[in-house]
């Protein structure tokens, strides 16, 4: 367990003040129910971007990355450069036009405009359950850390947590939400980036910390030529289609927790510029977050007095972070980091729940329970629904407890979601035939594919309740991106399938929602910098460079 | 909160200034004084990032 001094919770006090006073100052903006939800279109761009980013760097981003680290090594790299900088790029450039063009305020929201009502209803049930967990594993990470950590109890961190979020949120909402974001995340940078510098010295630098690890540990590519070639039993097919395609397009391009913050940027520039400014920093992070794991195991090795400890007679990756922390942080730094990852709790919580607010406030509550009721009762609606989304978060926090790597928990969520989603955007936004029957069966269904992928497929213990097990994986992670290729696949061609046996809708009511059809402003005029275009080659150059360097 | 530099700025000088006064001591795996180090940094993003507000209000 940590002792903290003074210094220590001086720090965790000041980003406290700092936090609420950001969600107090903001309060006074929150004027309409869209300044609540939508933060009014008015963010610049490097908010915006910064908050984009932040938003994804919930529990799973620091502690789950860092346990990923330790158990895969820098495999884990691919989450960044490969499952999420080129959706990304895409997401920017192809996508943010319809969003921000449509003028939807969510993702839900746009699958009304382009289909139906139904398809709607359905993908706003799913992502609001999806958010609930997101949120739930955020708050589990944290009072799993302060419990053992700090010798804090399980349910006085989580409604610590939870209060602080519930003040900005509901004061602030979205925009309150964002700003907080910004400066979570300058304090996980500066938090964390310590660790890995100090942590990779201690090794001998890079090449020392290679020298005492399997060679697997520290490349990228080289050991994907098989399942068994590579501690996550993924082949490099599996990598590029269930990570690189499917899952990662999935969630940066359809997940509102993101797309949310794009929407809130100023102009359709800032928008399309938004999650590519964001993929600079993402290429960055493994750096920050991954590196101190893979570090761990070599430290192990070292006879210097650090070893990971046991849960279940097998190394509790997930204590990989902290166990660094307590090694390589004095008082004063100590608390900066354990205020970094307060920070990227906070910001993993605060994301979901203002995305969960928009998408029942007017997704659910609004399109179907209560359609004309007066703004101010929608503003009062959405800083209801903060409250009920906190509350059933702490009842998902107790879920995620049966699992010891939670980025795999959450990646199991994602895949019943997302890469169906992806499939249905794909279609809808670059196929005008696409029809809205064909919409939501192919979305159902797609669901459905990956729940019965899970129930016919174990791994480590995981899955299999339909009784009859046709393969067994070699890590859940491996299961999890197997079952977004098997949900995108189903979603895709049953989509198509049904599009073709039904009637689309006229071209007339498709425009500025179907590539094609309709205009967006140009921006030739702009220096290459303000460009999504120009802008989005050159991060796709710097990604490959990087794959290159660590192959 | 025309701009959130500002604050994100004073959050950074205080943290800073909090970091370079406190001893590096009670790390079995580091003997650097990695407080003032980080706390230098943080300065000296919290001054420009100040700065950068004022400069903007």
């Amino acid at each position: 367990m940590l002792h903290l001094r003074a210094v220590d919770y001086a720090i965790l006090i000041l980003y406290f003040a700092f936090v609420l006073g950001i969600g107090m100052v903001v309060r006074r903006r929150v004027k309409s129910s869209g300044d609540f939800l939508n933060s009014g279109h008015s963010s610049p761009v490097w908010i915006t971007s910064l908050a984009f980013i932040a938003a994804n760097l919930g529990a799973q981003e620091v502690m789950g990355m860092c346990a990923s680290g330790a158990k895969y090594g820098i495999l884990t790299f691919h989450f960044y450069w490969i499952g999420a900088v080129p959706a990304m790029i895409f997401a920017g450039v192809f996508m943010m036009p319809f969003y921000y063009g449509s003028k939807a305020r969510s993702v839900p929201e746009y699958l009304r405009l382009r289909f139906d009502d139904k398809t709607r209803a359905l993908n706003a049930l799913t992502f609001a359950a999806m958010t609930i967990f997101s949120s739930g594993i955020s708050m589990y990470a944290l009072g799993k850390l302060f419990q053992l950590v700090l010798g804090w109890s399980f349910e006085q961190s989580v409604l610590l947590s939870a209060a602080i979020v519930l003040i900005y949120t509901f004061t602030g909402g979205l925009t309150g939400a964002i700003y907080n974001e910004v400066l979570q995340f300058f304090l996980i940078v500066i938090g964390f980036a310590p660790l890995a510098i100090l942590a990779v010295a201690k090794t001998g630098g890079w090449q020392g910390m290679a020298s005492r690890l399997d060679p697997v540990m520290t490349h990228t590519w080289r050991y994907l030529g098989s399942p068994a070639e590579n501690p996550m039993g993924m082949e490099a097919f599996g990598m590029v289609a269930g990570l690189g395609f499917v899952l990662s397009f999935g969630y940066w391009c359809t997940d509102f927790l993101v797309v949310q913050r794009a929407l809130a940027a100023e102009s359709m520039s800032a928008a399309r510029r938004t999650p590519i400014i964001a993929s600079i920093p993402k290429m960055i992070m493994p750096f920050i977050v991954i590196v101190p794991g893979i570090a761990a195991m070599a430290l192990m090795k070292m006879n210097v007095g650090y070893t990971l400890p046991m849960k279940d007679g097998a190394y509790d990756y997930d204590m990989a972070l902290t166990t660094m922390m307590a090694q390589f942080y004095p008082s004063g730094l100590l608390g900066l980091g354990l205020t970094a990852l307060m920070a990227s709790f906070m910001s993993g919580m605060a994301g979901n729940v203002t995305a969960f607010n928009t998408v029942f406030t007017c997704d659910l509550y609004q399109a179907h329970i209560r359609p004309h009721a007066s703004d101010s009762h929608y503003l009062l609606v959405g800083r209801l629904t903060t409250v009920g989304g906190i509350a059933l978060s702490i009842a998902a926090a107790y879920m995620a407890q049966s699992y010891n790597n939670i980025l795999d928990v959450l990646q199991l969520v994602f895949s019943f979601v997302n890469p169906p989603l992806f499939a249905t955007f794909l279609l809808g936004m670059f196929w005008k035939r696409t029809t809205s029957h064909g919409a939501f069966y192919g979305l159902l269904s797609g669901t459905l594919g990956a729940a019965v992928t899970h129930g016919l497929t174990v791994a480590e213990g995981k899955g299999g309740w339909l009784g009859t097990t046709l393969h067994v994986f070699p890590s859940t992670m491996a299961q999890n991106l197997w079952m977004s290729i098997m949900a995108w696949s189903v979603c895709f061609v049953l989509t198509i399938a049904v599009s073709l046996a039904t009637r689309p809708k006229p071209e007339s009511e498709l425009h500025g929602l179907v590539w094609g059809l309709g205009k967006f402003p140009p921006d030739a005029g702009e220096p290459w910098y303000r460009r999504p275009v120009p802008l989005a080659i050159a991060v796709a150059v710097a990604a490959t460079i990087l794959n290159l360097l660590f192959w | 909160m025309n701009d959130l530099k500002l604050p994100i700025g004073v959050f950074f000088l205080i943290l800073g200034a909090l970091l370079c006064f406190t001893p590096s001591a009670g790390a079995p795996l580091t003997d650097a004084p990695v407080n003032l180090y980080v706390g230098v940094c943080a300065l000296t993003f919290g001054a420009v990032m100040a700065w950068a507000g004022r400069h903007r209000a």
